[in-house]
């Protein structure tokens, strides 16, 4: 009986090591990354480029932990090393899963971010038919 | 480019009503409207040819360049905050040659398309 809970909490203590350290290892490829593209779409703008990156990092912090929390319980117990392997391979699994889903959602967040930026600049999409003399008003 | 003046047919109900949704709409550009064929007009462009102005849809650029037709509805729709990516999707080699089409067949038109939509008040006339 003793042996099920240790097998079941060391379980329990692996996942929540990989989880958070996948996690902490997503976040900082984003922030590191992100900021580049940050910064390039803000005009060089650094300090609303931070501010965004790291407003983007804290939702994906909580949401990403949110679900490691939500989804350690174990059905059932664990009773050797075997179905321990099983059952962090699952839940390591469903976590990585949605670490996935959140970064190519953050991906998504950032080109929209770059199209509203670039669309201001765009030239007219057709030529013109001709070229005549305006007068100043 | 800055500013556009839009050439449009003020004896034309569903021009008028146009204008005014062009005038309610966010914009990249500065939108400008003048009469087509007015003294205004021609004091502006003084060597466009007007006549042509009264019969397409005519926009300009602050830079010269003049759009006509279909061409001029779609630089309208580019020319709005809400509407540059669809200008951009309509402009596609796809879809373009069909938009051409509509909007001067619906330009050509204007005036029974007027009489047939039911008018709201904007309460500006």
């Amino acid at each position: 009986m003793n042996e099920n809970i240790t097998f079941t909490v060391s379980t329990y203590l692996v996942y929540l090591i990989i989880s958070i350290a996948l996690t902490v290892w997503v976040a900082r490829t984003l922030y590191r990354n992100g900021h580049v593209f940050l910064v390039d779409v803000f005009h060089g703008n650094e300090t609303l480029a931070n501010s965004v990156n790291h407003l983007l990092v804290v939702g994906f912090y909580l949401i990403n932990l949110g679900y490691v929390s939500l989804a350690l319980k174990l059905s059932s117990n664990v009773d050797d090393a075997r179905q321990s392997i099983e059952a962090l391979s699952g839940k390591v699994g469903g976590v990585l899963v949605v670490l996935g889903m959140m970064h190519f959602f953050n991906l998504y967040v950032f080109s929209r971010i770059r199209r509203r930026a670039t669309l201001s600049s765009i030239a007219p999409p057709v030529p013109a038919d001709a070229c005549t003399v305006a007068q100043k008003v | 480019m800055r500013s556009l003046t839009v050439l449009y047919d003020s004896d034309c109900e569903l021009c008028r009503r146009i204008r005014a949704w062009l005038e309610g709409q966010p914009a990249y550009v500065n939108l400008l409207f003048v009469p087509a064929g007015s003294d205004e007009a021609r004091r502006r462009f003084p060597e466009l040819d007007h006549a042509a102005t009264l019969a397409e849809l005519t926009i300009i650029g602050d830079n010269g360049a003049v759009y006509r037709n279909g061409k001029a509805f779609l630089i309208c729709l580019w020319a709005l905050r809400d509407y540059r990516e669809w200008s951009l999707a309509l402009a596609s080699p796809e879809l373009w040659p069909i938009a051409r089409r509509f909007l001067v067949w619906m330009s050509n038109r204007r005036f029974q398309i007027g009489e047939i939509t039911p008018v709201h008040s904007t309460g500006q006339d």
